[in-house]
């Protein structure tokens, strides 16, 4: 990744990320307003639970169904006038592009935004055979600009200012543009306008495909997705070979879930189906349009109990804004093209490279609140484990951790062991306890206290004090404290009187 | 240049042959990964669309009316609630007065023919163009140019606050994105409730029915990429106006 630099792990990729103050506040608040937006929204629609099931349900058949719909899809599409293509690997995809690019003989490319095309790095591919490839959603143009790679799935900008913004604009326009808003906007208005009038061809990555009618479905706010499929004469879409959905009907319930956990609208402002290039009588709509399905690595989950629900992912990026971890460091730490929760698990699935981007599944509190998070439901902390058990199991684990836990069960194993291990311990600490916490930095305690202080010991544990315990439970204990006696009886008062379902 | 075009077409046809050669690899594949011979018949889809209690769901007309009217202002649009197509033309009339509209161009459609909307606007000296109209003419550069376009909605939804259009070869994609402002005329039979009832008419038509176009607009183009600050108007129409008729 061009923005990561020489930094090639997670954590050193999360210091740089660490050290810029507008970055981590910018993430804050960006993703607390999406994620009030979602939570609004989804209480304010009512049974999201069942909403949620839904999607799911919908999303689980059509994989489980695959090679029946994609199928179903492809044919359909081919059958309205598109060309079809399916490529195996991120270079088959690049191949296509490039020759149907050259092919057309383009100069320029104008682009929505695509998650695929990030994966395949297409803009750089273009350049290289000279051809201009045009980002026009704003987020992607200013970042385009800058030279980097989205932060954010929904939100692609989200760690530049407005006055980084006016100086990247100021420098295309030729000129000084102000820090404002609806300056930089209308600049970028004008300035893309040009574009896509003169643009040979238009990219555009995928949301939906129905594959009933052979259709294609883009979610945008902006206009600059419709731009694409309406104004060049070429139309080219990427799309993941999972973005499948049987119907019409069923887009309703994506349309429910979609905009409403990515930023809490209603709906975006344009959802647009396309259907097949334009009809001969029509006088816009592209005259040749091209749909390349993309694997890349995702087939390698179908049939894999534990990752197969990947696929149902539907790139909203409520994962992203509810994860406390993405919130801390940013979408650049992650290092891949997808960041946050479902790219900690994404990232290594389509690579199929556990050793390589291991240190990413660790950047996880296993918190589940993804989970909670998902409209689809998709067990992405259960995931995480799954990943990190991978790891060991090929070898990939820490020495020391390893054999700190073989040492951690010969121990537990033996109680008399452990009880000779405390004894031990508690006249060893007496050497490092400092303000109650053990602070070094050295041997077994390196990673952990890099960040944490270890307690130090008790000076009498919990087994010490297990036989008066032990006492007290037997016989019970005779008398509750009377103050905290009438305290419960009060909160009982308290909760019968207010009704409900009583465990508030 | 003929010779050309040929090269072309013959290079298309080559990649069509590859492109069903890799499909049964593609699916063959999936089957193998997913465990289950080739499907080659509809599998039973028992959860499709919207969950039952949804579909039951459906407002009266004017609380559907109230309730469209909320979430398209509240996205940022403008709705007026007017009585007839009359009323519709000196709407725009008076916008186009206010707003110094020099091009205007609207939908080839029967509701619009019979509008006379270039009468009405001739006195402000806007000149009315019909998308389509002559053969010959750049008609994306027309819309592009122009200050407001004109259309007819298809369909409309209260529980989103969404407009669908779709596109014909009178009904232009450019004539709802193009130009700066945007006017949509409901006739109020056209209003729904929920989303699901314009969506399963694409269903019932079947693929052969559909046209190239199905846009839904809910509300005037919009951005929150630069600092969360929201912006009106990025690419597409910064003022949209719903005209509920009826």
């Amino acid at each position: 990744m061009s923005t990561a630099g020489a930094a090639s792990t997670v954590k050193e990729r999360a210091d740089l990320a660490l050290n810029d103050e507008f970055l981590r506040k910018a993430v804050k608040f960006t993703t607390e307003r999406l994620r009030n937006g979602k939570k609004q929204a989804s209480a304010e629609h009512g049974n999201w639970d069942d909403w949620r099931e839904r999607g799911r349900q919908i999303r689980l058949h059509t994989i489980a169904h695959l090679d029946y719909y994609l199928n179903l899809f492809a044919n359909q599409a081919r059958a309205n006038g598109v060309h079809v293509h399916f490529a195996e690997t991120s270079a088959e995809a690049v191949k296509l592009s490039l020759e149907i690019a050259q092919r057309k003989q383009a100069k320029s490319v104008v682009k929505s935004k695509s998650m695929v095309t990030e994966e395949l790095h297409l803009n750089h591919e273009l350049e290289s055979i000279g051809v201009e490839a045009i980002e026009t959603d704003l987020g992607e143009y200013i970042i385009q600009l800058a030279g980097e790679t989205p932060s954010h799935i929904i939100i692609p900008a989200i760690h530049k200012n407005r006055y980084q913004v006016a100086d990247l604009l100021s420098q295309e326009a030729g000129e000084t543009l102000a820090p404002d808003t609806s300056v930089l906007a209308g600049f970028v208005r004008k300035k893309l306008r040009e574009k896509f009038l003169e643009a040979d061809i238009g990219m555009t990555g995928c949301n939906f495909a129905i594959a009933e009618t052979g259709s294609m479905v883009l979610f945008e706010n902006e206009g600059n997705a419709r731009m694409v499929t309406t104004v060049p004469k070429t139309q080219i879409t990427l799309m993941g070979m999972e973005r499948i959905i049987p119907s019409w009907a069923d887009l309703e319930v994506m349309a429910t879930l979609l905009p409403r956990s990515a930023t809490g609208q209603k709906l975006t402002v344009y959802m647009s189906g396309i259907t097949g290039p334009r009809r001969e009588e029509d006088s816009d709509g592209p005259d040749e349009m091209h749909i390349i399905i993309v694997d890349n690595g995702r087939s390698l989950q179908l049939g894999d109990p534990e990752f197969q629900e990947l696929l149902n992912c539907i790139r909203c990026g409520a994962c992203l804004n509810a994860c406390p971890v993405y919130r801390h460091i940013g979408g650049h730490a992650y290092g891949g093209t997808y960041s946050g929760p479902i790219g900690a698990v994404l990232t290594p699935a389509l690579n199929k490279n556990v050793a390589e981007w291991d240190d990413i599944a660790n950047a996880s509190s296993l918190c589940g609140a993804c989970y909670e998070a998902c409209p689809v439901k998709i067990p992405l902390h259960e995931m995480l484990i799954y990943l990190r058990r991978r790891k060991l199991e090929r070898g990939h684990g820490d020495a020391a951790e390893s054999l700190g836990m073989k040492g951690f069960a010969a121990v537990m194993g033996n109680s008399k062991r452990y009880a000779g291990i405390v004894k031990l311990g508690k006249l060893g600490q007496k050497l490092i306890v400092r303000d109650g916490g053990i602070r070094l930095k050295l041997g077994p305690l390196k990673g952990w206290n890099t960040y944490r202080v270890t307690p130090s010991l008790p000076k009498k544990s919990f087994r010490d004090q297990w036989g008066t315990l032990e006492q007290e439970l037997r016989h019970g204990l005779q008398e509750l404290d009377p103050a905290a006696r009438s305290r419960m009886e009060a909160i009982v008062r308290d909760r019968d009187s207010k009704g409900g379902s009583g465990h508030g | 240049m003929a010779k050309q075009a040929g090269s072309h077409e013959e290079w298309l046809e080559q990649l069509a042959e590859e492109s069903k050669r890799k499909q049964e690899a593609f699916m063959n594949g999936i089957a193998g990964k997913l465990g289950h011979p080739r499907m080659t018949s509809a599998p039973e889809h028992p959860f499709r669309g919207a969950p039952d209690f949804w579909e039951a769901f459906e407002w009266p007309l004017e609380e559907r009316i109230d309730r469209f009217e909320d979430n398209f202002k509240a996205a940022g649009g403008h709705v007026a609630r007017l009585l007839d197509m009359e009323a519709a033309k000196r709407f725009i009339a008076e916008k186009a007065e206010v707003l110094s509209a020099k091009y205007v161009i609207r939908q080839n459609q029967p509701e619009l023919n019979e509008l006379g909307l270039e009468e009405a606007l001739a006195g402000s000296g806007a000149e009315v163009r019909v998308w389509n109209g002559e053969a010959e003419e750049n008609w994306r550069a027309r819309a592009a140019e122009s200050d407001f376009g004109v259309v007819v909605a298809d369909y409309a939804v209260a529980y989103t606050g969404s407009v669908t259009v779709l596109s014909s070869k009178d009904k232009g994609r450019s004539v709802s994105l193009l130009p700066t402002a945007l006017f949509v005329l409901i006739p109020l039979e056209r209003l729904k409730t929920r989303l699901g009832e314009v969506l399963r008419n694409f269903d019932a038509a079947g693929r052969e029915q559909l046209p190239a176009g199905i846009h839904f607009i809910s509300g005037p183009s919009r951005s929150a990429d630069i600092e969360n600050d929201l912006t009106i108007g990025v690419h597409g129409p910064g003022v949209v106006y719903a005209l509920l008729i009826g």
